[in-house]
């Protein structure tokens, strides 16, 4: 097939049908609608893919994990403020065991926030932004090429860990359009394991903890820690099969910047001046990747839209200080990177010409 | 085949209190699905968080048990995705009406083809008896120490807003109108909802004046009447089914949803 021009966000939606995905429930939110409405416009020529609009973000989350559980491989789309009121579900989810896809545009938060500004700010929330411990895996494009390429991934991902994915963008990625040729792009799908409800048996969903047998298992530390161990193995043994990352530009510089997403795009002009790491798969935390070429350079700088998040992950896996460059109030731009490598005093000195010319 | 063959007995006894109503429910929900057919190849169970949400476990299907008050979300995924499925949600007023207030509304509007029965005991059995949207009025509770003050949601006159939706009312002391009610809210075409009035002796009917279970089951007996055939609205304290017309069972067009037909009649 030609070469295409393609947004971010309808690259998400021909990824999620690319990994086998039937089911699509949602709620409008900038700057993640595309999708929601890629979905309807697809579904309306495709009887085998479903949709709803659904009537909040609650709704459109235990949605998804209702029709994964009847045999659909299903997802959502979302920004920040919807996100969070996904979060109970997503936990659920997690303790359902359930392969599901929740897509994360973010933008500048918090609360309403700035709807159409781009940010990362939801980066931990990612993580911990459901009750109790759960072993999260996301991942984090930063083209259009990629957000296909790794919505399909997220899909796989599901599957094989039986749990819930999250793909991360921003309102700068999602609205992104660029030319692409999606036929160079062949990612394997993982078929569905889970046995569709109704296949003959009598198994018990349940967020409750119980037992096997369906026997309420909420007093019983033993037993939760042994369901709680047997996920979370499952969960980073698969993600080690995902361990997603770009290291590049000069690396005999003798500072590594850190970025990820639409920021390593927006830093793209650094190039000539610095190493580049970029995690893809933003959790589990890619550790060892991160020790073994953090080892090599002198500084690290962090480079994110979030006041921190990430650079707080770095500092406390390589325990070790690192420089901050906040990307704030949806500023995702080179002029922005400029003035944070200039207040830490790592502008290189070409960059800063440019900038006054 | 006997009705018993739907319930996990192996599992008795139920965490259910003595002389709880759930167990009435479970017994004539058992029974219409013996006579049904309905088995673990053909039938969902959904239930919520509360006591009633513990019947999935209990029975021989597949049963998902929510977070509090996503009963419908899930249902009506398991319903769009499987439509040959018979699916049954299972859930007290609390998490139907409450919390899950919001899903109900719209699950009434989109008419999916999914059977509520909503054990309503008029307050929060498991946390200890608080009031809740179903509480009547003046009713004392441990969070309404001088009696509820606000009116209770009116069921009937929510899920009517849709004319295609079946609303019965009924309670657990009248057994055999309970089970027509399921059976005919299992068989309708669309979204039925069973509202069944039920006692929960140990949070809520102690604390009000019934000295047992069987005093609040004769106070059901004493109340309720049956409506007059034929009635459209139920009259406070009246039993009885009020359907609307049958949505057409046509195929749902590619990209409408999940729904069977729109509330205009």
């Amino acid at each position: 097939m030609a070469k295409r021009l393609l947004q971010g966000n309808e690259a998400v939606l021909l990824g999620a049908v690319k990994a086998g995905a039937t089911y699509f429930a949602g709620y409008p939110i900038s700057p993640s609608s595309e999708i929601l409405m890629a979905a309807s416009v697809y579904a309306a020529s495709h009887p085998e893919f479903r949709f709803l609009q659904e009537e909040d973000e609650i709704a459109s989350a235990n949605a998804i994990i209702g029709a994964s559980l009847a045999g659909a491989k299903s997802f959502t789309a979302t920004s920040g403020p919807g996100f969070s009121l996904m979060q109970e579900a997503i936990g659920y989810a997690h303790k359902l065991r359930v392969p599901t896809v929740f897509v994360d545009v973010q933008r500048v938060g918090p609360a309403t926030g700035m709807p159409t500004m781009p940010g990362q700010g939801d980066i931990l929330q990612t993580r911990y932004g459901s009750s109790g411990d759960y072993t999260s895996i996301v991942f984090y494009p930063s083209s259009v090429a990629e957000c296909y390429e790794y919505t399909i991934h997220a899909f796989n991902c599901a599957e094989e860990s039986e749990s819930p994915v999250i793909l991360l963008s921003d309102a700068f990625l999602g609205h992104l359009n660029e030319v692409v040729d999606l036929d160079t792009i062949q990612v394997p799908v993982v078929p569905r394991t889970l046995e569709p409800l109704a296949s003959g048996h009598t198994r018990l969903f349940s967020g409750v903890a119980t037992y096997p047998d369906g026997e309420p298992a909420t007093a019983d530390g033993d037993e939760f820690i042994r369901q709680y161990e047997e996920s979370k193995a499952l969960r980073l043994q698969v993600a080690e099969r995902y361990a997603f990352y770009e290291y590049g530009w000069n690396k005999d510089s003798d500072t590594l910047v850190i970025a990820f997403g639409i920021t390593r795009r927006i830093a793209q002009p650094l190039a000539p001046y610095f190493a580049l790491f970029r995690p893809i798969r933003i959790w589990p935390v890619l550790q060892d990747q991160l020790r073994e070429i953090a080892a090599r350079y002198k500084r690290l700088v962090v480079i994110e839209g979030s006041d921190g998040q990430y650079a707080s992950v770095v500092e406390r896996v390589l325990y070790r200080d690192v420089y901050r460059v906040p990307l704030l109030g949806g500023r995702m731009s080179l002029e922005a990177v400029r003035e944070g490598l200039d207040r830490i005093g790592l502008l290189p000195r070409e960059l800063a010409e440019t900038a006054v010319s | 085949m006997s009705y018993k063959d739907k319930i996990k007995t192996d599992l008795f006894p139920t965490i259910w209190c003595p002389g709880c109503g759930i167990g009435l429910i479970m017994t004539q929900l058992a029974m219409v699905m013996d006579e049904l057919g309905l088995d673990k190849s053909n039938t969902v169970m959904v239930t919520g968080i509360g006591c009633t949400g513990r019947m999935g476990a209990y029975m021989q299907f597949d049963s998902v048990y929510t977070l509090h008050g996503r009963t419908i979300p899930v249902a009506e995924a398991i319903a769009t995705v499987r439509p040959e499925l018979n699916v049954i949600v299972v859930s007290g007023d609390g998490d139907l009406t409450s919390i899950g207030g919001n899903h109900l509304l719209h699950a009434i509007r989109r008419n999916p083809r999914i059977t509520v029965l909503c054990n309503n005991n008029e307050i929060y059995g498991l946390t200890g008896g608080q009031t809740g949207p179903t509480t009547p009025v003046g009713t004392k509770t441990v969070s309404s120490p001088a009696g509820s003050v606000y009116s209770p949601v009116n069921l009937q006159g929510l899920v009517n807003t849709n004319a295609n939706a079946f609303y019965a009312k009924t309670t657990v002391y009248h057994q055999g109108q309970l089970r027509k009610a399921i059976k005919e809210a299992i068989e309708w075409p669309g979204f039925s909802f069973v509202d069944i009035t039920s006692q929960c002796i140990e949070n809520n009917g102690r604390r009000i004046g019934f000295p047992s279970a069987n005093e609040m089951l004769n106070y059901f007996k004493k109340e309720y009447r049956q409506a007059p055939p034929g009635s459209t609205q139920l009259a406070y304290h009246q039993l009885g089914i009020v359907k609307g017309t049958p949505a057409t069972a046509e195929p749902v067009p590619a990209g409408a949803g999940s729904g069977k037909g729109s509330g205009e009649a």
